[in-house]
């Protein structure tokens, strides 16, 4: 690791101002640790605001719910009003990695996490995401690589609290020294084809600071598909949020970004929940998928991870 | 023939391990929390890929870097990705990877081999066996035959203590600390590079996070930090990083096995044909996996190739050859027996020439409950359970060890041997050994492991440790008991062949005297008495023999196998401490799970570089992998002395989950890891065939 100079901030506003391209901000630190121990991140300075209290909160206002981005994915989970009110996202934050995971990883480092895909994490490899001329896992090992939405870069968003506020249509309000702006879940996160350097829509000097769940969805469900039960990155996910009466339904693990399955929402628009219109949904939402040699498996996962999600929401029998 | 539901029968039944506080406090020091003053850091440059020729480099720079003291290049041409191209010695961590930056060592990537199946020699031009036409004839006469080829990956040791050596050099003796399972042999590869003699060098490994035969001599790490130490008359420190670990710290091979297995149509092996291709490094050997082993398998023609890829180097790992090995065999076995329509468990029976074996097989199915198997494939739902077995033995023949036992003044009875305990509770074994032939509670014990100025010991390989030790420890502790009960007898004017020791306390009829005013009778400053002679204490060894059930359940729209439950019957000889020789089970039962479902290092097919060379995607089973495991100590002889543990519960355990997932589906996944993609693919393979 190269040596780099500390910096903690006693609250956001004075983050904020001394925020520029030559300082790192450290939440967890858990993504950011991992990125400089194998030096493909160099930073000069961090500044850390993982001790800011003021954004670490979980608020229930009427069918609104705000929690701010420094919680911890263990406060998260011991959340008994997200627990009741949107299992989804609950049970994705509160079973996600392990405990001493949990209890340092914060919400913002979660949803802004670099790719976990092997060739970016590697020094040995100048992939495209770090600036060279290439996507190693489009002739190498691709299985756990995208199946949806990718190219040139075949990342999948790491997220597993993405998929579920994508689903249920929350808001993520973002800060700089320059004010604060609000943008749609769904549009924060960027494709490679359109940010190629950056998995989101933050700008310089800016930091995602609260997400806003406006309308709490009324059924809501996740389905994460490990190939190990503790401690692994699901190989595919589904979100199913039922918000202002309109089936919602996300992917995660699958695309470069939390990806928001339009013929799967299209099959179910605002029906009851059948085992055979899961089925349909899980169906419609592989249309998308052209996987490459190794990740095929990808596309029977979607279709049970949206089935299951979608009957899981609806309280009924997978 | 028996065992008892609460495994109480080892000479230490209920107290854990001797260094429990020690090592969840932190107390317990291991080589990475010495720092002597002046230490420095050295370590090396690596090839980043399979094949690397260095093209450029930057020397000068990296001498710039302020505590850099050397960089040495050594060659230009690396073989795989990990090798060692040279080394930089510096004053702190820092300075070494600034170096390591700064010399920006640059390397053009080469054709790299990474795939087996592209190397390997076909078949047909591999030399045949002497006995081919016998074993084409059984085949010829078989009622049913199995082709297939089983396939298994390369699995990395994974130790939780990477591997490390620090040298102090002091001219004419050198102090040396290790992570090894070698405490002598560890010391004579250091003196050996110092030019000082063995007992100029005094070696420490008092603690250690497991080793799993990738620890034996000095390797890598303690040759760099002797050199370096010698040259600077510093203190010198080589560890490798996570990274490192998995790329050169040795692995266990891979494996092709391709065979073809008859049986007569009552269920009896006939033989055939079995070629091993062992996946190995750049160059050499040790690719063997034991297939065919343990059943009566008749007349088999074999063969072995080790094929040669451009990725880390083999070494010794928990039963080398052995579970890759058997995970084939056992999968040959459920498919003939699917083919017979027999019985899996009926089919082991009429082929294990084993009788303890066959008798641990019957009481390990009314664990399991064997008789709620169904036909393969066939219970109802989505979600499918399936039940398997698979089996090992190992041998326990005798080896050289010395301890020895004091006796202090002040009651203390101090237990001596320079042996290693690698995390297996070799530590507590030697204690409770001593503790139990003396009569005496824990309270008056203490014991010293892992240091080369203590009595010689084995190596930790080939389960040897307690099996070597444990006769020397009793012998030792005999004279310590008989010494005491002769000053006692002295003492109540009596012969001491009356006298008896229990629980701290020596009786003759009615007369009491306890265990430390009996030791106040030492004139000496203590009692010494050190065996190295197994003598009565090693009786009659049997195999240890292993059984493992496993139910497995199989969720067939996603591939995901989760196991459930094991049954794990271990003929372990005389326990001696209960719940070490149970964790040592248990944990071999976790890591072949692990082998079996998840483990798997996976390289890049261009650049032949590691891309799961880490802990994340380099996936081990977690706490909500593990199943309820079931250890059973297996008594086959009530005269039996201390045998075999440390490898043989490993060997079971992929080829019984593979034979479990088979019942499960309906279809063979023939090669491991068995992952959700594997799983899909047999299950589709079925489908398709019936279609």
């Amino acid at each position: 690791m190269k040596p780099f100079t500390y910096e903690v901030a006693d609250d956001l506003d004075s983050a904020l101002t001394v925020l520029n391209n030559q300082r790192t901000l450290k939440a967890g630190g858990l993504d950011l640790v991992d990125r400089m121990k194998e030096r493909i991140e160099l930073p000069d300075t961090i500044v850390s605001i993982g001790g800011i209290d003021a954004l670490r909160y979980i608020k229930e206002d009427g069918n609104t719910i705000r929690i701010g981005c420094l919680s911890t994915l263990a406060d998260i989970g011991r959340s008994k009003m997200l627990a009741e009110r949107f299992p989804a996202f609950h049970e994705s934050a509160g079973g996600a990695a392990t405990p001493q995971v949990r209890e340092q990883a914060t919400l913002g480092g979660n949803l802004c996490q670099r790719p976990r895909c092997w060739y970016f994490r590697s020094i040995d490899f100048d992939c495209l995401k770090k600036g060279g001329g290439t996507c190693y896992a489009i002739e190498g090992e691709n299985r756990y690589h995208a199946v949806i939405g990718g190219g040139p870069c075949h990342i999948v968003h790491p997220s597993n609290c993405a998929p579920p506020l994508v689903a249920a249509d929350a808001e993520f309000v973002i800060k700089s020294a320059k004010g604060e702006r609000t943008v749609k879940a769904a549009d924060f996160f960027k494709l490679p084809r359109e940010s190629m350097y950056a998995e989101n829509q933050l700008e310089e000097g800016e930091v995602l600071a609260e997400v806003v769940i406006p309308n709490v969805p009324t059924h809501s469900a996740s389905v994460e598909l490990r190939e190990k039960q503790s401690f692994d990155w699901p190989m595919a996910m589904a979100s199913a949020a039922k918000v202002n009466g309109q089936w919602r339904i996300c992917l995660g693990a699958v695309a470069p970004i939390p990806w928001l399955s339009q013929p799967a929402m299209n099959v179910v628009g605002s029906s009851d929940i059948t085992s055979e219109l899961a089925a349909k949904a899980g169906e419609a939402a592989a249309e998308e998928a052209e996987p490459m040699a190794q990740n095929a498996y990808k596309v029977q996962l979607i279709k049970v991870a949206v089935k299951r999600a979608l009957l899981i929401a609806s309280g009924k029998q997978v | 023939m028996s065992y008892r539901e609460d495994n109480h029968v080892a000479y230490e039944n209920e107290a854990v391990r001797l260094d429990i506080r020690e090592k969840v406090t932190g107390k317990a020091k291991y080589t990475t929390d010495y720092y002597p003053k002046d230490m420095l850091w050295a370590g090396y440059i690596r090839c980043p890929y399979g094949v690397g020729q260095l093209r450029s480099f930057d020397k000068d720079a990296a001498l710039k870097v302020p505590g850099v003291l050397e960089v040495e290049i050594t060659k230009r041409e690396g073989a795989y990705a990990g090798d060692r191209m040279g080394h930089i010695c510096a004053e702190s961590r820092q300075a070494y990877e600034a170096g390591l930056a700064a010399l920006n060592a640059q390397f053009r990537s080469g054709f790299a081999k990474t795939d087996p199946k592209m190397e390997m020699t076909p078949l047909d031009q591999i030399q045949q066996p002497d006995n081919l036409p016998q074993a084409n004839k059984v085949l010829e006469d078989a009622a049913v035959v199995v082709e297939a080829t089983y396939q298994t990956q390369v699995q990395t040791h994974c130790c939780l203590e990477p591997h490390i050596g620090m040298v102090d050099f002091k001219g004419d003796h050198a102090t040396a600390w290790g992570s090894t399972q070698g405490t002598f042999s560890f010391r004579n590869d250091l003196a050996g590079t110092l030019g000082l003699n063995n007992s100029d060098v005094e070696f420490h490994c008092e603690y250690i996070g497991g080793g799993f035969g990738s620890k034996f001599g000095a390797g890598a790490e303690g040759t760099l930090a002797a050199q370096m130490s010698k040259k600077y008359k510093r203190p010198c420190r080589v560890g490798l990083s996570r990274k490192e670990e998995q790329l050169d710290s040795g692995n266990r091979p891979g494996s092709i096995q391709m065979a073809k297995i008859g049986a007569t149509k009552d269920g009896k092996l006939l033989g055939g044909r079995v070629h091993i291709a062992g996946v190995v490094g750049p160059t050499g050997g040790g690719g063997g996996a034991r297939n065919p082993s343990r059943y009566n398998f008749g007349t088999v023609a074999t063969t072995h190739e080790d094929v040669h890829l451009n990725a880390g180097y083999p070494r010794a790992m928990r039963a080398p050859g052995h579970p890759q090995g058997v995970f084939g065999v056992e999968m040959m076995m459920e498919e003939l027996a699917a083919k017979l329509g027999m019985d899996p468990l009926e089919f082991r029976l009429k082929n294990d020439p084993h009788e303890n074996r066959r008798e641990m097989l019957k009481v390990g199915a009314e664990m399991i409950g064997w008789n709620r198997r169904k036909p393969n494939g066939s219970s109802e739902g989505p979600i499918k359970r399936g039940l398997g077995v698979a089996v090992a033995d190992w041998g326990n023949g005798p080896g050289g060890a010395t301890v020895t036992v004091e006796v202090y003044p002040d009651g203390t009875v101090v237990a001596l041997s320079g042996s290693q305990d690698i995390g297996t509770g070799f530590r507590t074994m030697l204690g409770d050994c001593v503790l139990h032939q003396m009569g005496l509670p824990r309270k008056f014990l203490k014991v010293k492991v892992g240091n080369s100025t203590l009595p010689p010991g084995p190596a930790s390989g080939g389960s040897v440790t307690s099996r070597f030790v444990a006769p020397k420890a009793l012998g030792a502790a005999d004279q310590a008991r008989q010494a005491i009960l002769k000053l006692v007898a002295q003492e109540w004017q009596t012969d001491a062949a009356g006298l008896s020791i229990a629980d701290g306390v020596i009786r003759n009829g009615s007369r009491e005297m306890a265990w430390q005013q009996a030791c106040r009778l030492i004139t000496d400053d203590r009692l010494t008495f050190s065996s190295s002679e197994d003598g009565a204490f090693r009786t009659r060894p049997t195999d240890s023999d292993a059984v493992q059930f496993v139910e497995v359940e199989v969720d067939t729209e996603t591939g995901i196998v989760r196991v459930i439950k094991v049954v794990a019957l271990q003929d372990v000889g005389q326990p001696v401490n209960r719940h070490t020789v149970e964790n040592q089970i248990t944990g071999a039962v976790i890591q072949g799970l692990s082998f079996a479902l998840f483990e798997d290092r996976t390289l890049d097919p261009t650049l032949g570089a590691m891309v799961n060379a880490d802990m994340e995607y380099y996936k081990i089973a977690g706490p909500a992998d593990v199943p309820k495991i079931v250890p059973v100590l297996w008594i086959s002889r009530d005269d039996v002395s201390v045998n075999s543990l440390g490898e043989p519960p490993v060997i079971p355990t992929p080829g019984a989950i593979g034979c479990a997932v088979f019942n499960a589906i309906g279809a063979p996944v023939r090669q491991m890891p068995i992952t959700p993609a594997r799983v899909l693919e047999a299950i589709a393979g079925m489908e398709g065939g019936r279609a």
